[in-house]
């Protein structure tokens, strides 16, 4: 996952890389993205993976709700 | 043991930025490196760490034990993170401000963002190559 200074530099790297264009996420819906993925306490012995299903919803509160989202 | 372990590599980790050798795990634990090798196995097995190609931790995600293009400033130290998202997940795991130091894949052109008081600054994208259900087949490329 990488960071782009604008859209039109994804679109001039993706057909650089001959690579069709994925998500864009603005670097303020990352920020959110990344807090709720990575906020939970690691170290916590009860920490486990989120379910295929806790991710779905964690993707669609956030509005990613896309085909390319789809987890399973 | 799987928990002990996971535990010292988070606890060594967040404090320092790095992701412990399997050598200092054993030492923190009182056991022996194989043993905790083997941990690290059964860890990376179950997705939630990477492991180079030797056996050492790659991936303590959001951190990185090698250097990448997404370098933090966070918590009195500097680091590295796996990728752009996970460069924003080191302040928000340890929730702490932060800086991150990056730059256009395309253009090159130096970027920072910063983290101050649970709101982010900085204006770009990320992007996305891969779909979520294709991570963990190409965790490294993802």
């Amino acid at each position: 996952m990488l960071y782009f200074r604008s859209e039109e530099d994804i679109d001039r790297w993706c057909s650089l890389w001959r690579l069709e264009r994925g998500a864009v996420l603005p670097i303020d819906l990352g920020w959110k993205l990344a807090r709720a993925w990575y906020s939970e306490d690691r170290r916590d012995p009860r920490w486990r993976r989120r379910s295929s299903q806790e991710v779905q919803s964690l993707f669609a509160s956030l509005g990613l709700t896309s085909d390319f989202w789809r987890v399973t | 043991m799987d928990n002990e372990v996971r535990h010292t590599v988070y606890d060594v980790t967040m404090r320092e930025g790095v992701p412990p050798s399997a050598a200092r795990v054993a030492e923190t634990l009182g056991t022996t490196r194989e043993s905790v090798m083997a941990s690290f196995l059964r860890l990376a097995e179950a997705r939630m760490l990477v492991l180079q190609p030797g056996g050492e931790i790659l991936m303590a995600g959001p951190f990185s034990a090698v250097p990448t293009p997404f370098e933090v400033s966070v918590s009195g130290y500097s680091c590295y993170a796996n990728c752009i998202w996970d460069a924003l997940g080191i302040p928000a795991m340890l929730d702490a401000d932060a800086v991150v130091h990056t730059n256009c894949a395309d253009c090159g052109e130096r970027a920072t963002i910063r983290v101050t008081g649970g709101e982010v600054s900085g204006s770009g994208f990320m992007h996305l190559v891969l779909p979520p259900r294709l991570w963990w087949t190409h965790i490294v490329y993802t």
